[in-house]
């Protein structure tokens, strides 16, 4: 297992360097010139230079990609044009307030979406199948910016049960971890559900039922533990959707995060922060898809057994 | 990955300390909600900053500041002179004045000050000050290279809060960002960019001016401000008591908070105009009669009722009502007159079709309409684009980011209607706006002329005193108006609103927005 | 013809009925708008500004006194124009990638797994605010922004599709048989893969249409004075307590047409059994 692990890590190494080359010139296509943002109106050729020469941007592109990078592995990750401080410094005061609500919201879908899905696939073309799939895709096809409002109308202003915005206090994050949350419970509701579905209709699962084995052991005991392969691949290939994917919810809550915090430094052409965000983003899905692949392993040793 | 890492662990407490202290609130803790257009400002260093807050100054002290009806009172000054040339200028400082650090507020200070200013975007504030000379500890000679009878009124602007020059200098580029030493009557305690900023009492304070009540120290101990882009969020934090004070009131949400019990809803006149600057260079509107049937076609009247509830008042000039420079001859004032603005595209060649649509030569009449997201933009220039329609002009929208339109105008090409506002309480901003040295922008309209920079340079440098200079900037500004560079659009109020129950807040606002001196008058119930 | 019937068959089943009568609504409103609309979508009416519902405005008035209604109509196309345009882009695109990287496997297939495999697990509104900001504002920029969004989805789904039909022994025989590349591709493999990736692009024009609504709401797409779904919902957010239903119908316009396009895809799914091949995504 060990071994699986760390030839699954070396293989990640040249995946991150095409990221951070990727990441680098992307940004570098972006139009407009950050300088003339921060050059003061009515500048000389010559401060505009000095300015350019600060930032490095004078240099052949090449020359500029390999100090960056040489810096970015140290964790320098530079300093902000327009925000004016270091990039690390943003984002350490933007990731853990990203980090919560990502990995409360992820636990959120995970546990009632696989509660839902379950229960859905157990009582089948029911009533409550029914009622509990319309329900949950009820709440992933409204936009997350209109539920998000919903709920601060609802539980904040009419109930009075949590803040409205903002986070200063850990109440404050049950609103926004419940509307990135019901997004991500569909989608683990219905993977469980239709994986469910298929192993139950599988040659094992049969033998079980004609060998007497309550129906309740089977679903829960042999048919869940079998269904959780593919719901285990979806989230962790969304890992970095969750992390990113609230920006619209940081907006509407006026909450602190990678997503916001990437949103408006694009909008100044705040290069190195953009760089950054980006780079921090791709490392939680490098790191997500790299939980899944462990997860899997160690649920299905013919993985493991594929990797030599 | 050491350093990153450390980082990340302190980011960590840090935010687990906020989710602590979040619920230990205690009596003189007071959470406000920045004015939407402060939102973003990026530091708290006044001499290279800008864009700053109003907690700038509350860190730190002016030298002097301005009552609402305009006339200006000391601060860190006590008492100033000038010579009746204006070359020279004698200011005594307020004794026993020490910075948040301990360093001691005196003459060596504002000599180090001054000169800070050269080579950063504020350079102008100073740029007639020649030299500083130090008379005694207390008492400091400024000689001029121009007279500037606008000196007191740059020194009451935020930009010229007095840092303490010895943190200023140890902290290099971080000034502001990671810390802030001022000798203001609150002390910056953090700084999260974007989303919040808390202010703790300085506890020795008794530098309070004329303006305010109360000398010193504050009655608020510990001041929070957060920064809410979204208009609605921070209606609602206030109406759920999350906040305590809204510093600006969104014109939408004016009257459902007036109806709201519990809240305390003030307006006071604006500081701030609507108008749509033209690019004078680009056709048609190279054309002087397209430009000023452009200005004609916006109903200015209809804006301000159906828009503003008739709250605010219309534009019809470049300066706001309350600025001496903006009482111009009445027949110089651009009104809504949309036959008139029909004559002047047929006299211009800008045939009517029958459905109401001009062209000439075969080119019809579609120009660009450039505006800033926003709901209020939005919504003046949804407006103003079937006005325009109205009288055969067919505008294109496209709505930009407010961090990324002036880089737009920079590139001197493309814009040629555009849907602004500035904020600013001097007849300078002409100057600003209009200067053909600072062309594309700030200089939208990309306007040269002769005539108006000779006019300009007189009303900027060739003034000895305030009545001459009024005189001289309302000479440039009537010019400005004959020549339709732009269209004037609103004049909005300003307005705050707080919870009765939690603060007390002085009736009279003694400034011409809400400043540091309201705020040492500010009581917590 | 014979799909048409298929479809016929599939709108005749109860989830199947009530999603096929909303999306043919909304699919009527938006080729017909200009004739269905009661009124002119962008004429203002000022002093008639944030009327409720009424029996000559039905769902009311905005902030400018246009009727809702016309702009909810006139919405659709908008809505409907963009999020379809852009998923039909992205399919042919992703197939056209899909098939190669599939069919010609070597560097070429590793090289569009990896950048696929990585810009799927991004979250596609950070890569359309990302791309916007490249290639600026206006409804082509979302177009083509939502299309590159969702163009991992369907390489990913064509890909597997074609690996393995690739191993089937026709397709083998065929290549065996001295057939060109171009005609393995489009005659034999593509045919047979289309379906789970017309069904795939079915479901995720519901997610452009959200998507296009939350661009929306952040003033990108579509320039007024044209209605979207989104920006209406983005501009009655600030009359939420004098004019609650400029957003409310808007938003219920989206949570219609994405919820019947999800049932639909759903019936579909169950009727061509192909859900075990939509397992990749």
């Amino acid at each position: 297992m060990l071994l699986f692990t760390v030839k699954r890590l070396l293989l990640l190494i040249p995946v991150f360097l095409a990221i951070s080359v990727v990441i680098f010139m992307l940004v570098h296509l972006v139009p407009g010139d950050p300088i003339d943002s921060i050059l003061r109106v009515g500048a000389t050729p010559s401060e505009r230079a000095a300015l350019v020469a600060r930032y490095g941007l004078d240099q052949p592109i090449l020359t500029q990609y390999v100090t960056w990078f040489g810096k970015m592995v140290q964790g320098d990750l530079g300093d902000a044009i327009i925000l004016r401080r270091p990039v690390a410094d943003l984002i350490a005061m933007n990731l853990p307030h990203s980090l919560a609500l990502g990995s409360l919201a992820l636990l959120f879908s995970t546990v009632v979406g696989i509660t839902a899905g379950a229960l859905a696939a157990i009582f089948r073309d029911t009533w409550f199948d029914r009622g509990v799939m319309t329900l949950i895709l009820l709440g992933s096809t409204v936009p997350s910016f209109w539920l998000g409002l919903l709920m601060i109308m609802l539980f904040a202003v009419t109930l009075g049960w949590f803040p409205v915005s903002g986070a200063r206090t850990a109440s404050a994050l049950v609103l926004p971890v419940l509307t990135i949350g019901l997004g991500g419970v569909a989608l683990v509701a219905r993977v469980t559900r239709v994986a469910m579905m298929d192993i139950a209709r599988r040659d094992f699962v049969m033998m079980l039922h004609a060998k007497g084995v309550s129906r309740w052991r089977i679903e829960l005991g042999s048919v869940l533990r079998h269904a959780m392969m593919p719901v285990v691949t979806i989230l962790s290939l969304r890992i970095g959707w969750i992390l990113g994917g609230a920006v619209a919810v940081e907006f509407v809550f006026a909450r602190p995060g990678l997503g916001s915090l990437l949103i408006t430094s694009l909008n100044q052409r705040d290069y190195p922060v953009v760089q950054g965000c980006l780079l921090m983003l791709a490392i939680a899905v490098m790191l997500g898809t790299l939980l899944g692949d462990i997860l899997q392993a160690m649920m299905d040793p013919r993985i493991r057994e594929g990797m030599k | 990955m050491k350093p990153f890492a450390m980082r990340l662990l302190a980011g960590a407490l840090l935010s687990s300390t906020f989710l602590v202290s979040g619920f230990a609130a205690v009596a003189q803790d007071v959470t406000m909600v920045l004015p939407a257009r402060e939102v973003g400002a990026p530091t708290y260093d006044p001499i290279r900053g800008t864009k700053l807050n109003v907690a700038t100054t509350l860190i730190y002290d002016r030298m002097v500041l301005q009552d609402a009806d305009q006339s200006y009172h000391g601060q860190l000054a006590t008492e100033w002179s000038v010579t009746e040339d204006g070359m020279e200028w004698v200011f005594k400082l307020r004794p026993g004045v020490t910075f948040h650090d301990g360093e001691p507020f005196n003459a060596a200070t504002i000599a180090w000050w001054v000169p800070k200013f050269a080579g950063t975007e504020n350079a102008f504030m100073t740029e007639a000050i020649a030299s500083v000379e130090i008379v005694d500890d207390l008492t400091v000679k400024f000689t001029m290279k121009n007279p500037d009878p606008n000196l007191l009124s740059n020194m009451a602007t935020t930009f010229m809060g007095v840092p303490s020059p010895k943190a200023y200098d140890a902290m290099g580029d971080s000034f502001g960002v990671t810390g802030a030493v001022g000798t203001g009557p609150f002390k910056l305690e953090s700084f999260t960019v974007g989303q919040e900023t808390v202010l703790v009492r300085n506890d020795a304070y008794t530098s309070g001016s004329a303006l305010s009540e109360n000398k010193g120290p504050a009655h608020i101990a510990r001041l929070t401000f957060r920064e809410i882009a979204d208009d609605s969020t921070a209606f609602l934090e206030l109406k759920t008591g999350g906040v305590d004070m809204l510093l600006s009131v969104p014109a939408d949400f004016r009257k459902t908070m007036q109806a709201e019990a519990g809240l305390t809803v003030v307006t006071m006149p604006g500081r701030e105009l609507f108008y749509m600057p033209i690019n004078t260079i680009v056709a048609p509107f190279d054309d002087i009669k397209v430009r000023q049937a452009a200005a004609l076609a916006v109903n200015q009247p209809e804006i301000l009722a159906n828009l503003y509830g008739g709250i605010g008042a219309v534009a019809d000039t470049f300066l706001t009502d309350a600025l001496l420079e903006g009482k111009v001859k009445d027949e110089l004032r651009i009104s809504y007159d949309p036959d008139g603005a029909k004559a002047l595209l047929d006299e211009a060649g800008w045939v009517a079709a029958a459905d109401g649509t001009r062209s000439k030569d075969g080119t019809p009449m579609t120009v660009k309409l450039w505006t800033q997201n926003g709901t209020e933009f939005r919504r003046i220039t949804e407006v103003i684009q079937a006005q325009l329609a109205a009288v055969g002009i067919t505008a294109e929208i496209t709505v930009l980011d407010p961090a990324s339109i002036n880089d737009e105008y920079k590139k001197k090409t493309e814009h040629q209607l555009a849907v602004r506002s500035y904020s600013y309480e001097n007849a300078d901003i002409l100057d600003w706006f209009f200067s053909a040295e600072r062309l594309g922008y700030p200089n939208v309209s990309m306007w040269t002329d002769a005539a108006a920079e000779e006019l300009r340079i007189k009303a900027m440098t060739g003034s000895r005193t305030w009545d001459e200079r009024v005189v001289n900037f309302t000479a440039y500004h009537e010019y400005v108006l004959t020549q339709f560079v732009f269209a004037p659009i609103y004049q909005p109020v300003q307005s705050y609103a707080f919870t009765t129950d939690a603060l007390s807040v002085p009736e009279v606002i003694r400034s011409t927005r809400v400043q540091s001196q309201t705020f040492l008058d500010i009581m917590v119930k | 013809m014979s799909a048409l019937w298929f479809l016929w068959g599939v709108a005749r089943t109860p989830r199947g009925a009530v999603s096929a009568v909303v999306l043919v609504l909304v699919i009527v409103c938006a080729l017909f708008a200009p004739w269905l609309a009661p009124y002119e979508y962008a004429i203002q009416n000022l002093p008639g500004a944030n009327t409720p519902p009424n029996a000559t405005h039905w769902m009311g008035t905005d902030e400018f006194g246009r009727d809702l209604m016309s702009r909810i109509i006139h919405g659709a196309r908008t809505s409907l124009s963009v999020a379809i345009t852009a998923i039909g882009i992205s399919v042919v695109a992703g197939m056209t990638l899909g098939a190669m990287a599939g069919y010609f496997g070597g560097i070429f297939d590793r090289v569009v797994t990896a950048v696929v495999d990585l810009t799927w697990s991004f979250p596609e509104i950070l890569i359309a605010l990302l791309l916007i900001a490249i290639i600026g504002t206006g409804t082509e920029s979302i177009m083509i922004a939502i299309a590159i969004a969702y163009l991992a989805q369907f390489t990913r789904l064509t890909r597997a599709q074609v690996m393995a039909l690739r191993s089937e022994t026709y397709i083998e025989a065929t290549v065996n048989l001295g057939a060109g590349h171009a005609h393995v591709i489009f005659r034999h493999l593509l045919p047979n893969a289309i379906t789970p990736v017309i069904v795939a692009g079915m479901l995720a024009t519901g997610d452009a249409i959200i998507l296009e609504a939350t661009l929306g709401f952040f003033g990108l797409g579509a320039q007024p004075p044209t209605p979207s779904w989104g920006a209406m919902m983005s501009s009655g957010t600030a009359q939420i307590f004098i004019a609650p239903w400029i957003i409310l119908f808007p938003g219920a316009a989206i949570a219609l047409t994405v919820i019947a396009i999800n049932l639909f895809g759903d019936a579909l799914i169950d009727a061509l059994d192909i859900r075990n091949r939509l397992r990749e995504v």
